[in-house]
């Protein structure tokens, strides 16, 4: 949106103020400032404990943005988003470990398996008209029913789950001495997943995702494809589950059932982020994201020294906390300062 | 299967169902009032049973005598929550709900696993393997069978206190029209309260008479929430009726499944059953009648 400005020929910051009085502009380029902050944190960070959560506060941001499509944009009640991350993870391990293949491609085809288990669970919940709670139900039925079958499964390690079979470390196999290298393949995956979050906004499907999550059948009386763009918006965002999924069991190593398989892991690595960011906003997954693993693994500390049980009352308070005073999250409130700031700069009077 | 295993695994079946009963008629009376998915349903029923293992370890209390505690606890936490927490999301996008809820039931696990650790925990009582032997063999464990007549008795009060006095006839007016409730002048927030507390209370119900055998971990409650899910869509969701045989019938159905596929994978019985419901009769068995 282009704003009538008070200024005179071509000033170099020019394009500064092109993006800063757009607000959308404006939570891309924080989006990114965020980025560059968490790519300089090598240069003062040197212990691995500390380095392992800024890789996870990225990875966090990446299944956040994930999550951000289908529920903030589309507006569906995909509980158990992380059903998505588990087929990633169990995908690249299972080829890695039983046939081989670089986690290179592996993540992405992880990324394709989530997918078409994206567009099954949109396939059924369409076609049987599930809509709302009973989507909501559905998609925890499901991950309890492959919870189950995966429990089962011994070609993917049953119960005991799958290790990564660790050999000498090497770029062809995403091993690495040093936790750095995983901070910056999470960093590229998360600079994609930004833009690919600000194309579908700003692309006509983003307009229908949100025609969809304000009123459905008005969106469908107006002619928008309802069932074509809910499925889009989930096998988006299950493909970006999986090969977040993909990267995630590549760092941790393993994965179980019980694990992976788990709303509380759900919780913290798909809600928490774009839940206290602002759900539905460009900025939310980010925003929220460095605010969940520091904050959470801040407070754990100071409870008790992290007993057991502590992550899950931290992101309890989080979840209660955002829906009861910040409903629009971080980047709401930040919204509103913006709105003040630009009304000062511009002397017009006008909402996004 | 003979006769004498096909019966049994019909008992057995009764038996766990009566659980799922309990457990869904709380969500079924929380939904047909409020229209809303408590999805930290299951964590009252976790919390009903580490109730009554506390008061058996401190206090020295037969399980069976802490039900009342857990009910009452759980009751004035229920009706907390309602009142400081889900009475303020009721009118938002249904996605707040959830999460709200979500937190609730995340933070209780949290607070569980923190006070009590993820350790299992188990209570054992003189009678906990006794058995009886009926008719054709058959053979009722003493506390099962306790817990399956305390989960009918407590069912039919429930259902009388809702059919018979001015307090149940409001709940049901509210469940109805709510607009018209509050015309008639029931205090309907009261009414959200009392429905909430009742409907978390008889979970926790549920939980304490599954305590004598049941070992009981912080996230017990979650299968038990994602069966009684299937069950509410069963019998028509906000159905009191409905709610109660649909807990029986899955109740069977998991036995069987249970004796055919292993004991381990029954819930996969449950989810079929649920896809099949969706798939020929959404509404459920009880159709589109209207309150609890």
């Amino acid at each position: 949106m282009e704003t009538p400005i008070k200024t005179s020929g071509a000033s170099p910051y020019r394009w500064l103020q092109g993006i800063l009085l757009d607000w959308d502009r404006t939570q891309l380029l924080v989006s990114f400032a965020v980025l560059v902050l968490i790519a300089l944190t090598p240069l003062f960070i040197k212990s691995p404990y500390y380095m392992g959560i800024v890789i996870l506060t990225t990875l966090y941001i990446f299944t956040g943005i994930s999550w951000n499509i289908v529920a903030g944009f589309s507006g569906q009640l995909l509980i158990a988003h992380i059903s998505f991350l588990a087929f990633g993870a169990y995908t690249t391990i299972v080829l890695y470990n039983t046939y081989g293949v670089t986690p290179w491609i592996g993540i992405f085809v992880g990324g394709f398996v989530a997918a078409l288990l994206g567009s099954v669970v949109a396939f059924i919940t369409l076609r049987y008209g599930l809509k709302m709670d009973y989507f909501a139900l559905f998609t925890i039925a499901l991950m309890v029913a492959l919870k189950t079958l995966f429990l089962k499964w011994d070609f993917v390690g049953g119960a005991i789950g799958m290790g990564l079979s660790l050999s000498e470390p090497g770029f062809g196999k995403m091993i690495f001495d040093s936790k750095v290298p995983y901070l910056y393949i999470a960093l590229g995956l998360t600079c994609i997943g930004i833009l690919i979050q600000y194309r579908i906004y700003h692309s006509k499907m983003g307009k229908y995702f949100m025609a969809i999550r304000e009123d459905e059948a008005a969106a469908a009386a107006l002619g928008v494809n309802t069932s074509l763009y809910n499925t889009l918006a989930l096998v988006i965002g299950a493909a970006m589950a999986g090969v977040g999924g993909g990267f995630y069991v590549m760092y941790v190593t393993y994965v179980e059932p019980p694990q992976v398989f788990d709303l509380g892991l759900n919780v913290e690595i798909m809600m928490a982020a774009p839940i206290i960011g602002g759900l539905g906003s460009l900025a939310g997954p980010v925003l929220g994201g460095i605010l969940n693993k520091p904050l959470a693994e801040l407070i754990r500390g100071a409870l008790s020294g992290g007993r057991s049980g502590s992550t899950l009352i931290v992101y309890g308070s989080f979840l209660i906390l955002a829906i009861l005073f910040m409903p629009r999250g971080v980047t709401g409130v930040l919204h509103g300062f913006y709105l003040k700031w630009r009304r000062r700069i511009t002397g017009a009077n006008q909402e996004d | 299967m003979n006769f004498e295993i096909f019966m049994q695994t019909i008992v057995n079946g009764l038996f766990t169902g009566s659980i799922y009963a309990l457990v869904a008629i709380g969500l079924t009376l929380i939904y047909g009032v409020m229209i809303i998915l408590n999805f930290a349903h299951g964590e009252f029923l976790m919390l009903g049973m580490y109730i009554s293992y506390w008061a058996f370890t401190l206090l020295g209390l037969d399980p069976y005598l802490t039900i009342p505690i857990s009910a009452l606890l759980v009751f004035a936490l229920g009706a907390l929550i309602q009142r400081g927490l889900v009475q303020r999301v009721l009118d938002s996008h249904p996605l707040n709900q959830i999460i709200l809820l979500l937190g609730v039931s995340t933070l209780m696990i949290g607070l569980v696993q923190f006070f009590w650790t993820a350790e299992p925990k188990s209570i054992h009582v003189a009678y906990e393997t006794a058995v009886l032997t009926g008719p054709w063999g058959l053979r009722f464990s003493i506390p099962r069978t306790v817990a399956f007549f305390s989960a009918m008795i407590s069912s039919l009060i429930l259902y009388l206190f809702l059919q018979k006095t001015r307090t149940g006839a409001a709940i049901r007016a509210v469940s109805q029209n709510r607009n018209g409730a509050l015309l008639m002048g029931i205090d309907v927030s009261f009414i959200y309260k009392l429905t909430f507390g009742l409907g978390v209370a008889v979970t926790a119900v549920g939980g304490s008479l599954l305590t004598p055998n049941y070992r009981m971990i912080p996230t017990v409650g979650q299968p038990f929430a994602v069966t009684a899910f299937v069950v509410v869509v069963l019998g028509t969701m906000g159905n009191f009726i409905g709610a109660f045989l649909g807990g029986l019938i899955i109740g069977v159905v998991e036995a069987f499944a249970g004796f055919y596929l292993g004991g381990d994978v029954k819930i996969i019985a449950s989810m079929l059953v649920f896809i099949l419901i969706l798939l020929f009769k959404p509404s459920g068995l009880f159709g589109k009648k209207k309150g609890i």
